[in-house]
């Protein structure tokens, strides 16, 4: 391949860009959704309520629930509510197998909320596009690193990069969705590096373990241990020195609250280790996002019956430090909602970046392509049906998931799996819509269904049950996406009239001549 | 008060983002027909630099030193994109919406100072 | 070397010969710093995906697809047996 330096990054960019793009904004979007996973968590599960009841009140009413149901467990879990999840969650044995309860704070009466997928699902597709764990991950990885070469050569190619900072020219056909892929992407640059990157970042070790295999022999345990994040022991069940354990009462709740918070700022919930012995112990967890730094797994652990302090927080040393702030600039758990919304906003545009690139492609080519050889023509066809499946089938297939929520019988047997089995009939469907009928057609009915779907949202949710605060904002942000929706469909019409109209001038000026 | 902060922030990047728009020829052309001089587009580009410091301050006085330059990042790529986005359409308007940045963190330094 | 296999060539040399190099840079890197291990592990390590971009972006830019191929044994072994030196001696022992 003979070419210059800027032909052969044109050509890198064209071609990683449309191979990863399809699955990129795929990872874009749910990542985009899974910025309020707990707020559609919320939302899928109607009813859960949002009352007004202190963390303390909840945790009492929690503990007085294990006490009479579950004095004998090793272990007992609580999730506090908090201002993202108004629940209270009760559970005992182990994170993945025991039993989880939900409570209503309030009464401390047990709730049978519906089974859900919900927004957990958009997260997990997010970094596993619904894979085996370990071979998502390494997929979504290599998209991402692919991401970072596409960005870097698309600077490239770019010769007039501050001249047509503000650029963008509408109604021009190719040179605007040119002008907004390139104002898109500038223009959040410094996002679309930093979510690329930081998102590597959270796999670092597993992606790239030649620092571990170089200086421990690849012992991740070893590494582990001297990183100071080897696995917690539980303290022993008993008296200590081998005695039986004594039955305890467990310390006031108050002031232990109060210290976990000021240190650790808002509390998400509290582990109790053998409870109503005298080896209780209370680990107690902030809300993830009380700084940029990613805190999964950080705690401060009290004694249970006196209440005292006996493992404080310690700072991370510096290195793992910068490496939980890179991780935390990804999953953007801090700031509080203003940042959520900024972060989601973001994700937005970078999805509309994406589109647009894969858009680019197809509408370069459509006016080319008459007179090529019937095989190349194919593969441009293969590219527009893949265009329309991945993004609007993609928006279809989301969105209904929320539908498949509210119109699927609460008590049907397996309930999540029949949730998720109905986004990807949805996705699978806009796939073979898109591959019987015409682009443009096609774009317009998937739209339009999407659309339709988000603008309905809130009458799905006022109809049901549990409606609140927390979930007319989701339904009014689905409203607002449907609305944007409306006018890229305009668009797409009055794109249709003018070549209507340019077809219909032709024929006239055909006909004088 | 945080509130304010944030808002006058996001306010100040989009109307700095218009300056240092402004302070290219073309968009001066787009918006006002005319060009200008080349002190007016350095006047321009230096105040839309102002303006841009001055919102990072907002987003450190919402955010604090950690995540305030998270969030300026953030909020002035969303600034330059809407302005984008709104130049063709509606120059006018979106050059003249420039003016609520420095209304509203003035407004809100001030309740600041005197609170 | 025809378009298409000289196009596969370039893919491999940044895919799986990125992996490669960049493997063997963060690995003598890691050997390299003198801070604490658990340090080194995570200081060299973070810039693996930079390392890893600029080896796809040379497998595209190289003036030829076996070209594309030239930084992995001529940087990545050295840089390899300076990572692991101390593992191959205890096998040679």
């Amino acid at each position: 391949m003979k070419q210059t330096f800027t032909q052969a990054m044109a050509w890198l960019h064209t071609w990683a860009g449309l191979i990863i793009g399809w699955l990129l904004f795929a990872v874009f979007l749910t990542g985009t959704l899974a910025v309020f996973d707990a707020e559609i968590d919320h939302w899928m599960q109607p009813e859960i309520h949002s009352t007004p009841v202190s963390q303390l009140d909840a945790a009492q009413r929690a503990l007085s629930y294990l006490g009479d149901h579950h004095a004998d467990a090793k272990s007992w879990g609580i999730s506090l509510p908090t201002e993202r999840s108004p629940g209270l969650t009760v559970s005992t044995g182990d994170r993945r197998s025991g039993t989880r309860v939900e409570l209503d704070p309030a009464s401390g009466a047990v709730i049978q909320p519906r089974e859900t997928a919900g927004g957990s699902f958009f997260f997990r597709f997010h970094f596993t596009l619904n894979l085996p764990r370990t071979f998502g991950v390494w997929l979504v990885g290599g998209l991402a690193l692919v991401m970072l070469a596409t960005l870097v050569s698309g600077i490239i190619i770019h010769k007039k990069f501050f001249k047509e900072f503000f650029t963008f020219r509408p109604g021009k056909g190719q040179r605007s969705w040119l002008d907004f892929h390139n104002a898109s992407a500038v223009l959040m640059l410094p996002f679309h590096f930093m979510i690329a990157y930081t998102g590597l970042v959270i796999f670092l070790l597993m992606y790239m373990p030649a620092a571990v295999d170089s200086l421990f022999k690849g012992d991740t345990q070893a590494y582990a241990k001297a990183a100071g994040n080897a696995r917690q022991e539980t303290p022993r069940g008993d008296g200590g020195r081998g005695q039986p354990a004594l039955p305890a009462n467990l310390t006031d709740l108050a002031p232990v609250f109060a210290e976990a918070e000021q240190r650790m700022g808002p509390l998400a919930g509290l582990t109790v280790l053998n409870p109503g012995t005298s080896a209780m112990r209370l680990q107690v967890r902030p809300v993830l996002g009380n700084r940029i730094e990613l805190s999964k797994g950080l705690n401060m652990e009290f004694d249970g019956v006196s209440g005292k302090l006996l493992k404080d927080v310690t700072p991370s040393r510096a290195s793992l430090l910068t490496q939980k702030v890179m991780a935390g600039l990804h999953f953007a758990q801090f700031g509080g909602y203003p940042l959520r919304w900024l972060y989601f906003v973001c994700g937005l545009l970078s999805c509309a970046m994406i589109a647009s690139g894969l858009v680019l492609f197809c509408v370069k080519r459509r006016r080319k392509l008459a007179d090529k050889p019937v095989h190349v023509q194919r593969w441009h066809r293969v590219a527009e049906v893949l265009n329309i499946t991945s993004i609007a089938g993609l928006s279809i297939a989301c969105v209904g998931l929320l539908w498949a929520n509210r119109l699927l019988p609460v008590a049907l047997e397996q309930r999540a799996g029949h949730e998720t089995t109905l986004f990807f009939v949805l996705w699978t469907t806009s796939l073979v819509h898109a591959s019987l009928l015409p682009t443009l057609q096609a774009w317009r009915q998937q739209l339009a269904s999407a659309a339709v779907l988000c603008l309905l949202l809130p009458v799905l949710g006022l109809f049901g049950p549990g409606h609140d605060l927390q979930r007319l904002y989701l339904e009014l942000a689905a409203v607002g996406i449907g609305l944007l929706l409306l006018v890229a469909i305009r668009r797409i019409d009055r794109k249709v009239a003018q070549a209507g109209s340019a077809a219909v001038n032709a024929k006239v000026l055909g006909a004088k001549s | 008060m945080i509130a304010g902060w944030i808002a006058s922030g996001l306010l100040l990047a989009y109307g700095a983002m218009v300056a240092l728009c402004l302070g290219l020829d073309r968009h001066y052309r787009q918006v006002w027909g005319i060009a200008a001089t080349l002190g007016r587009y350095r006047l321009l580009r230096g105040v839309g630099w102002l303006g841009l410091s001055v919102s990072l301050l907002c987003m450190v006085a919402a955010w604090g030193w950690a995540m305030g330059p998270v969030a300026w990042i953030g909020a002035l790529s969303v600034a330059g994109l809407v302005l984008t986005l709104a130049l063709p359409w509606w120059p006018r308007m979106a050059v003249a919406s420039a003016i609520g940045g420095p209304l509203l963190s003035s407004a809100v330094a001030l309740a600041w100072v005197l609170g | 070397m025809t378009p298409s296999l000289a196009v596969l060539s370039r893919c491999l040399a940044a895919l799986l010969g990125g992996y490669a190099l960049t493997y063997a840079v963060i690995a003598a890197l890691a050997r390299a710093l003198p801070t604490d291990p658990v340090d080194a592990v995570i200081i060299a390590s973070l810039p693996a995906f930079v390392v890893y971009t600029a080896a796809i972006l040379w497998a595209f830019a190289s003036r030829s697809a076996l070209r594309a191929w030239v930084p992995v044994p001529v940087l990545g072994l050295p840089l390899a047996l300076f990572a692991f030196w101390p593992q191959l001696l205890e096998r040679l022992a």
